[in-house]
Formats: structure tokens, C-alpha cells, sequence
């Protein structure tokens, strides 16, 4: 305004207020009126509804859900809109923003109009503020159930209003492929206790689903609640939800009870929200509840996230079954597929089934209408439908839960785990780090290294796999894959092969295929530092291996025998025959080498005296080495511990204490046994292991 | 004889003049929404009286502050009016004050030459909320907790400054004895002081410049 304008005001309001009133009594009637009123309405309320007291402020009981007083609730709702890190919108940046307008209003809109009809812009801005303001007012008040009647009729909400609502207000936004399950059960931040100690397991998983699904569980109690509790259903079987949803009164259990059809009576969304409320879509529940009755704790898997989408999505052609006729007789097969097509129900059946196909088929029975059929699948075996297609079966969110979930859980731990699978399936022959030795299963034979450069480049993850599940026959390595008879599932090869793979990347010894080709010139000194040094010693003090600075070494053995040794080896050691990876020229240089190294008494002894003194320190470690490897927890004699050593096997027992001769393990470990083959079957033990084994026969076999 | 009375203290203290500048100023013909204001005021008196009157028997700690807001809800004469005119005056305060500055923000009042008017408006607005937020923690039962409990720690919230904030309010980590008198301090000290002073030089200026008349609708 400027100053005419301001003038033109003052001149106006001057005329206004000479054909006004005064203020007393005309005015002041108007405002006792008013006040009267609104006195009135005061003491009407304070008589009538009064001022509410509720129950003695109680700081340690956090079921109670706060509410601020009720000119505060539209921030308070405000915030829910604006979750995580976003809240400073709402706490900081609206209200200071609000206020900062109002205090500039005057400087804002500076014309002369005053009437509300000539200053739309403020007009319109000032009273949809008011109704926006209002609008969330009224929806909070409508958002968050009163206590009381939340506790009554619906049991996840008031679990929700009585240990979540205090902090997290009506809802929370979780981030996608977080665990929900875990953060409840352990409070996994800041302030929040861990709620398993309060919550069973299937209210976790209700409060998750209500969490990622309030939509869903409002269906649930509309629809669902008056038959099901909701604990009855959550993280239940999806298969079964999903048919109970798509097949209305046509599914079986439903056959009783007269139920509409809900494909008709709700729509997919819902249905989409119901199933996500029951199965929350929280990866690692999912997981232990679908996956894990199959694939155990854990899967490894290490290709792209949209590979695993699509296999899980498409399950179907997954898993290997073994051809039961290698161990079933006629009758046995012969019921089995009776069970699965007619579900004749004979408990012995059961019983096989149990035994046999539970383990991967869980509960679910496999079904088929085919007998002949399903009798020849079941005894041949081979991959045939075992996993359900999920992708039919799970709501997209689940879906996306599940694999980022197993995602995660195959890249945390495969390594390990397939680290741990070698050492107790491979590295008997395969050496720990995969460097190879000699050939247990043939005499004369050495197993090349399997971790150099040039063997992993030269085979894809495919060859390995297979000739880990079909093992190598012909070079006496017996299949691990249980579709032939092995140890191993998929997953677990597929585990290893992982382990394998990340060789490449850091090779765990160097043993460079070039060593053997003479054009490489490594000077002897490396090549012993690079080889010879891991058995004997950086200083050939000895260590694995013998000292070869030992004066009666060096005594006892020429030029010759020392090429010749380092050419072929010993056999059932570690000393392999080198002669198959180093030229001769090299050979020789480093039997120079290891002449020229000083004769030194302070070397380690070979072959220090055996002498048994404990079963857990000294026989177990000798089992675990050469015998665990097969004769674990497949069947037959088992090693892994002194119970199972004594009382276990097809022929137990294997051992009679005090008597050597008629120990079925002694007989075989020295190839005098009267029936079968030596064990190991590759060859012998060393004769120190040999003799600790029959001493301790003979000490009687004490435990100890 | 009341005459005379009357006479005789206005020559000693002028009471007339103030009498005719208030009471019998002339005003432009107004509606029924400019009594909004006085509504509002009229509220503030009402909570100034019975808070003031609460005063006597409330006792700022959490061991007694709710035994004794029970006392004077049950015991005492007219008790319950007291708290019941005060707890239901709160809310009947704000509303009216939002809907007194919504008639101004309508009708341009806060233009020329009541710019400082509105001011003091808005700061009035900023105290009565202040009274609301504190004086809800006061009766120190489960909604009062609980609600004052979160009301600070969304407060506390703020980034950089909102720990400082959280404290200062609180008086320490938690919501305690000390929070408690804490607001009970600025509730029935500070904030009154505040409001007196800006309502003095609200109603200061809204007698001196006299009131709005109302806006005519100007044709374009
Ligand atoms: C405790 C709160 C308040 C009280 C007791 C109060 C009281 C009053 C009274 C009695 C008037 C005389 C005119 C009328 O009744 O409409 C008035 C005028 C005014 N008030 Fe307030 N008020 C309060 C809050 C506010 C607020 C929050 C604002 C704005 C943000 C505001 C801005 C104004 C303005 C600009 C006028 C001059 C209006 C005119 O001349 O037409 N007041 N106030
Ligand atoms: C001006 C002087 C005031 C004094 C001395 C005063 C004093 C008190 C006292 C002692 C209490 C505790 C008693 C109780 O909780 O019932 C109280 C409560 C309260 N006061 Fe004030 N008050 C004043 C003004 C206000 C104003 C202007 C407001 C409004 C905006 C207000 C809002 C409240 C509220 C909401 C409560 C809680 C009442 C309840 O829900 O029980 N007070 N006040």
C-alpha cells in the first residue's frame, strides 16, 4: 500500500465508523451473548461428561496407546504419512512452515482488496488448509481403534495397539526385504524390546502380516474370523490357502461347511492382501516354512537374482530324485505307488513313505492317477516335479521376499558351507586346498590339482557338478550326488562347486601349471619355497614331512634315490609323484638343492614311535581322516564316534576289544581280512597309523 | 449517592475517560463474527480463573499430582466444575482462537494498520497451543503420560537440535518428576505471563486503531 492508498483507507474507515455504533451497549451485547453461550456450553459439558481422568499414569506399561490431545492428532497423523526418514517433513519443515507464513501473511498479500471474494489465491489456501487439517484430524481419529475395543474384537490388531502403536503410531513402513519376523522377535533397534519373549511364534508372524498387510487382516476378520482363529492360519501351508481361496466350497475341507465362492466374492487384490496377511511376505519365514523341508537351511545358489525369480517362480523340474530300485524291493515300490495314487492308506506305507520320500516331500503327498506311471517314476527316480510351482502359488510380494531372501542367505554362507563340504568329502584325496596327491583308490595313480588356473578356467560350473554327482569311476572316485547313490543333494554340490569356483579368483596354493614346463625358469630354490617347503619345512627341517638335513637321511639315501623319490613319490603320502608335474631337468636341480642345504641334527624326526595313549586324540582323528569320508552317517559301519565306531556296521561289531585277529576293522586295515576288500580301498594307512589303530584294539579300546 | 461516589474517584482517578474510550467508542457496524475474538477472550479469563483456582490444590509431582487432580475432581465443592470448565475451556480456546484468526485472515483484517495486531495474534496462538501441550501432562494419568511422552519425543525428533530439544523439554533423558514440573512451570507462569503481556497489547491496539469494518466486495 502506498501512502494514498493508505490515506484513501483511513478516510474510508472514518466515514464506516461514524455510521457506526458504540461500542457499549451494542457491541458488548453481541459479545455477552457469545460468551454467555459458549459459558454455558462449558459447564454443560463439565456436568455431564466432565473432565476424564483415566487410570494412575503407569510408566512401565507400554501396552498403553498414546494419543495427544486431540488438536495435536492432525500432526500426528501427518507423520504417518511421512515415515522413516522423511518424518522431518512433517515434525520440522510443515509446522515452521506454517508459522513462518502466518507471520508474513501481512507482507505476502499486500493489496488494498479485503474481501475475501477479490483474494481468491489466500482464500482457497487458507480454507484448504483448514480442511486438510480438519480431513486428517477426522482420520486419525478414525485410523487408531480406541484401546478397548481393538483388545476386543480383534486379536493381531490389539496385539498391534498394545506393543507396537506406542512407538510405531497405526502403521509402519517396512522396508522391502527386511526379515520383519527377526526384527520383532529380537527388537532389532534402538529402544525396542525383543518381543519372543512375549509373543508365540505364530503371533510374530500374525503381527508381521498385519504390519505388511493391514488390508488383509481386515478381510480375515470379516470374512475368515468367524471359523478360523487367526493363529490357526498364519504362516500355514500357501499351497492349501491359496486352494481354499480359488476353489470355494469345492475345496475338500471346506465341503461341509456352506461358504461362498470367494474368487466371486472377493476380488483378487483382496485375495492378494488376505494371502499376504496370512503368509506375511517376510523371506526368511517364508523360507523356513515352504523352502526349508527340501533344501534344509540353507540353498546355494549362485546365479542372478532374476534366474532364481524364474526357477522358483516356475518350480517344476528341480530336484533329482534317486532310483528307488536300487533300494527298495518289488513290494515295497509296489505299495508306494499304491499310496500315491489311491491313497490307500495302510499304515507299513505310511511308514515308507515316512522313511523314505519324507525328507524331501515333507508332508505333502505327492499325488498321481497313473499307477503304472508313478511306479516307474518312483523306481527310476531322476528329476521329476518335486517343487511346486510357486509362482502360481505365492503373491507377487511374497514372491519377491522369498528370493531376495534366499539371495542373501545363499551369498552369506555358501563359502563356508562349501568350504566345510570339502573338507569332509574332497580333501581326503583331494588335499585341503584342492593340490591333489596321490591316488588312494589306485596304486601307481596321482590326483592332479584341482585348484590351479588351468584346471578351473578349463571347466564351466556344469562339469564340475557332474563330476562331483557322477563321480569318476574309472579313477576310483565314487559318486556324491544322491541321485547316484551319494551323500550330497544339489544344493550342497552346487555349494561346493561355489567353493571350487572362488579358487580362481584366490588361488589357494601356487602351483602354477607352468612348473612344469621347463621353459618357465623358476630357480630350484622357488620351486622347493613353492612345493617342497609345505611338508618340509621353509628350512627342509622337516615338518609334515621328514627333514632332509637329517644326517641319517642324507646317509642313507644317494643322489639317485632323492631324484627318485621326488619322481615317484611315496606311495599313500602326500609325496606325490612329482616326475607327472616337473621335468626332469628341475627334478634334478632340486635334488642338488636339497644336497647342497647344511646337514643339521635339529631337524623333526620321520616316523616319531607310535604309541596309543587316547582314542579322541590319537584313533578318532586317523578314523576321521580315512574313514569318515564314506563311512559316515549313509548306513553301514559308521567312525564319526566312539558309540558308532564300537557298536555300529552291516557286520558289528567290527571291533573285539583285546583281540586284533578277530577285529573285522584290523583284518581290513591290513589286508588280512576273509572277506570283501582292504580298506582304505585305495591302500593302506601308513604303518604308524596302522599300528596306533591295532594297539588300541589291543589296549582293550578304552574310550578315552 | 452513587453519583457521588463516582465523582469522587474519578476526579482522583480518571476512571470516566477510560470508560469512554473503551466502552464508548464508536465502532463501524459489525457482524456476528467479530465477536469471535471477545469469545476467545472471555475463554482466556475462564481459564485464567479456574486454572488459577486449581492452582490451590494441585501439587506438581508425579506422587500426588494425580491424587490430587482426583481431590478436586471429587472432593471439593464445585471442584469438578472448576476442572471441568477448565479442561473443556482448553479446547473451546483453541478452536475459538483458530477460527478468530481465520474471520481476520477472510476479512483482510490484518492489513494496513493492523499489521502489529496480527503479530501479537500469532504469537497469542503459538502461547495457547503451548497451554494446551503442557497442561495435558498435567492430571499425570496414562493419556497424559503416554501422550506427553510421545508429543516430546516427536518433538525430539528435529534433526541436529531435536536431542537438545527432547532434554530441555523433559528435563533430562526421560519423562520424569522434573518434566512434570517443568510444565507445570511454564503452564501456570510462563505461558500466563506471556499471554497477559501480548493480550495487553492486543487488546492495546484494537482499541486505539479500532476494529475493522467490513470489507465491501469490490466489483473487477
Ligand atoms: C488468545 C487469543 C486471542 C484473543 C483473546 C484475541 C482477542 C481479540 C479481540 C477481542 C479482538 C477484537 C476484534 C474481534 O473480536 O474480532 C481481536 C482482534 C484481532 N485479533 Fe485477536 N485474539 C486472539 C488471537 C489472535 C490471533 C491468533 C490472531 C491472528 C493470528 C489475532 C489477530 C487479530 C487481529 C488482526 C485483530 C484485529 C481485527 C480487526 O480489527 O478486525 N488474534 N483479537
Ligand atoms: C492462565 C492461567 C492458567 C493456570 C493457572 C492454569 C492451571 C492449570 C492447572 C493447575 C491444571 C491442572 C489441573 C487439571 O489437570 O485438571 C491445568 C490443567 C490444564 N490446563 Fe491450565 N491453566 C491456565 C491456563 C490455561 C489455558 C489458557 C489453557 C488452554 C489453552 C489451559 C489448558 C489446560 C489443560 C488442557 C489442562 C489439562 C486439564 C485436564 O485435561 O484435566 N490452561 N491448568
Amino acid at each position: 500500500m502506498n501512502e494514498k492508498e493508505k490515506k484513501t483507507y483511513l478516510e474510508q474507515y472514518k466515514k464506516d465508523k461514524e455510521k457506526g455504533v458504540p461500542f457499549y451497549p451494542d457491541i458488548l451485547f453481541k459479545d455477552a451473548v457469545v460468551s454467555l453461550l459458549i459459558f454455558l456450553v462449558l459447564a454443560a459439558l463439565a456436568y455431564f461428561i466432565g473432565a476424564p481422568l483415566e487410570e494412575r499414569a503407569n510408566p512401565s506399561d507400554t501396552s498403553y496407546t498414546p494419543k495427544p490431545e486431540w488438536y495435536f492428532l492432525f500432526l500426528f497423523q501427518l507423520l504417518k504419512y511421512f515415515p522413516g526418514e522423511l518424518e522431518v517433513v512433517a515434525v520440522v519443515v510443515i509446522p515452521t512452515l506454517a508459522i513462518i507464513l502466518l507471520f508474513l501473511l501481512p507482507f505476502l498479500d499486500r493489496s488494498t482488496k479485503r474481501h475475501f471474494w477479490n483474494r481468491p489465491l489466500i482464500s482457497v489456501l487458507v480454507i484448504g488448509s483448514a480442511a486438510g487439517v480438519l480431513f486428517l484430524t477426522v482420520q486419525s481419529i478414525r485410523e487408531t481403534p480406541p484401546p478397548a475395543e481393538a483388545s476386543q474384537g480383534d486379536p493381531v490388531a490389539a496385539l498391534y495397539t498394545e506393543n507396537c502403536a506406542v512407538c510405531h503410531s497405526g502403521t509402519i513402513t517396512v522396508p522391502e526385504g527386511t526379515n520383519l519376523h527377526d526384527v520383532i522377535a529380537q527388537g532389532t533397534h534402538e529402544g525396542m524390546p525383543a518381543w519372543s519373549g512375549d509373543m508365540t511364534t505364530d503371533e510374530i508372524d500374525a503381527l508381521a502380516g498385519f504390519i505388511l498387510s493391514p488390508g488383509g487382516n481386515a478381510l480375515f476378520k470379516e470374512y475368515c474370523s468367524e471359523c478360523h482363529e487367526t493363529s490357526e492360519l498364519v504362516a500355514s501351508d500357501p499351497i492349501e490357502l491359496k486352494a481354499a481361496l480359488d476353489e470355494g466350497d469345492a475345496y475338500a475341507p471346506h465341503a461341509e461347511v456352506s461358504i461362498p465362492e470367494w474368487s466371486e466374492e472377493i476380488t483378487l487384490g483382496e485375495r492378494t492382501a488376505l494371502l499376504n496377511f496370512l503368509v506375511a511376505p517376510d523371506g526368511q519365514r517364508l523360507f523356513a516354512t515352504n523352502c526349508a523341508q527340501c533344501h534344509g537351511r540353507s540353498v546355494g545358489f549362485a546365479g542372478e537374482e532374476n534366474e532364481l525369480r524364474d526357477l522358483v517362480s516356475q518350480g517344476g523340474l528341480h530336484l533329482e530324485m534317486p532310483p528307488w530300485r536300487d533300494t527298495l524291493n518289488s513290494d515295497q515300490l509296489d505299495a508306494l505307488a499304491q499310496y500315491v495314487t489311491a491313497s490307500s492308506d495302510s499304515g507299513n506305507t505310511r511308514e515308507l513313505f515316512e522313511q523314505y520320500c519324507a525328507s524331501c516331500h515333507g508332508k505333502r503327498i505327492p499325488t498321481m492317477d497313473d499307477y503304472d506311471q508313478a511306479r516307474e517314476i518312483i523306481a527310476s527316480g531322476g528329476a521329476h516335479e518335486t517343487m511346486p510351482v510357486w509362482g502360481e502359488v505365492l503373491t507377487s510380494e511374497q514372491l519377491g521376499a522369498l528370493v531376495s531372501y534366499t539371495m542373501e542367505a545363499a551369498e552369506g554362507t555358501s563359502l563356508e558351507a562349501g568350504q566345510e563340504l570339502f573338507a569332509q568329502n574332497c580333501a581326503v584325496c583331494h588335499g585341503d586346498f584342492g593340490e591333489g596327491g596321490p591316488n588312494p583308490a589306485r596304486s601307481d595313480d596321482v590326483i592332479a590339482p584341482i585348484s590351479t588356473t588351468e584346471y578351473l578356467t578349463t571347466r564351466d560350473d556344469h562339469t564340475l557338478f557332474q563330476v562331483i554327482a557322477q563321480g569318476q569311476p574309472n579313477f576310483g572316485m565314487s559318486p556324491f550326488g544322491s541321485t547316484f547313490g551319494g551323500p550330497l543333494d544339489d544344493d550342497q554340490i552346487n555349494t561346493m562347486v561355489a567353493y571350487i569356483r572362488s579358487w580362481e579368483a584366490n588361488p589357494p596354493v601356487e602351483l602354477p601349471p607352468e612348473v612344469d614346463s621347463s621353459s618357465v625358469s623358476l630357480s630350484s630354490g622357488e620351486v622347493y619355497a613353492q612345493l617342497c617347503a609345505q611338508c618340509h619345512g621353509p628350512e627342509g627341517l622337516g615338518d609334515v614331512g621328514p627333514s632332509l638335513r637329517d644326517p641319517e637321511f642324507r646317509a642313507g639315501n644317494t643322489s639317485q634315490d632323492i631324484f627318485e623319490t621326488i619322481s615317484k613319490g611315496h606311495e599313500a603320502t602326500p609325496m606325490i609323484r612329482w616326475g607327472d608335474l616337473l621335468s626332469q631337468d628341475t627334478i634334478q636341480e632340486l635334488t642338488d638343492f636339497i644336497l647342497g642345504l647344511e646337514i643339521s641334527e635339529a631337524g623333526v624326526k620321520p616316523e616319531p614311535t607310535p604309541g596309543f595313549s587316547s582314542f579322541a586324540e590319537d584313533v578318532l582323528p586317523i578314523f576321521e581322516a580315512k574313514c569318515a569320508p564314506c563311512h559316515g552317517s549313509m548306513g553301514g559301519w559308521d567312525s564319526s564316534s566312539y558309540d558308532t565306531v564300537m557298536t555300529s556296521g552291516d557286520n558289528a561289531p567290527t571291533i573285539i576289544p583285546n583281540d586284533v585277529e578277530n577285529s573285522i576293522l584290523a583284518q581290513k586295515i591290513t589286508d588280512t581280512q576273509t572277506y570283501g576288500t582292504m580298506m582304505p580301498p585305495g591302500g593302506k594307512m601308513t604303518n604308524n597309523e596302522i599300528q596306533l589303530i591295532l594297539d588300541w584294539i589291543s589296549a582293550g579300546a578304552p574310550d578315552n | 449517592m452513587i453519583t457521588k461516589i463516582a465523582n469522587w474517584f474519578d476526579e482522583r482517578v480518571g476512571w470516566k475517560a477510560v470508560w469512554e474510550t473503551i466502552f464508548l467508542r464508536k465502532i463501524p457496524k459489525v457482524n456476528w463474527l467479530y465477536t469471535l475474538g471477545s469469545a476467545t477472550l472471555f475463554t482466556a479469563v475462564n481459564q485464567a480463573v479456574t486454572g488459577i483456582l486449581l492452582t490451590i490444590y494441585y501439587v506438581p509431582t508425579p506422587d500426588h499430582a494425580y491424587d490430587s487432580v482426583q481431590y478436586i475432581t471429587t472432593q471439593i465443592p464445585m471442584g469438578w466444575l472448576i476442572r471441568g470448565l477448565h479442561h473443556w475451556g482448553a479446547s473451546a480456546m483453541v478452536i475459538l482462537t483458530v477460527l478468530h484468526m481465520l474471520r481476520v485472515i477472510l476479512l483482510g483484517a490484518y492489513k494496513y494498520p493492523r499489521e502489529v495486531t496480527w503479530f501479537t495474534g500469532v504469537f497469542l496462538l503459538l502461547v495457547v497451543v503451548g497451554f494446551g501441550f503442557t497442561g495435558y501432562l498435567l492430571p499425570w494419568d496414562q493419556k497424559a503420560y503416554w501422550g506427553s511422552s510421545v508429543g516430546t519425543r516427536i518433538a525430539g525428533s528435529t534433526p541436529v537440535v531435536g536431542d537438545w530439544i527432547l532434554r530441555v523439554m523433559r528435563g533430562g533423558p526421560d519423562l520424569s518428576a522434573i518434566t512434570l514440573v517443568r510444565f507445570f512451570g511454564v503452564h501456570v507462569w510462563v505461558l500466563p505471563a506471556s499471554l497477559i503481556l501480548l493480550l495487553g497489547i492486543h487488546m492495546y491496539l484494537v482499541i486505539k486503531i479500532g476494529i475493522s469494518a467490513v470489507p465491501k466486495r469490490e466489483e473487477e
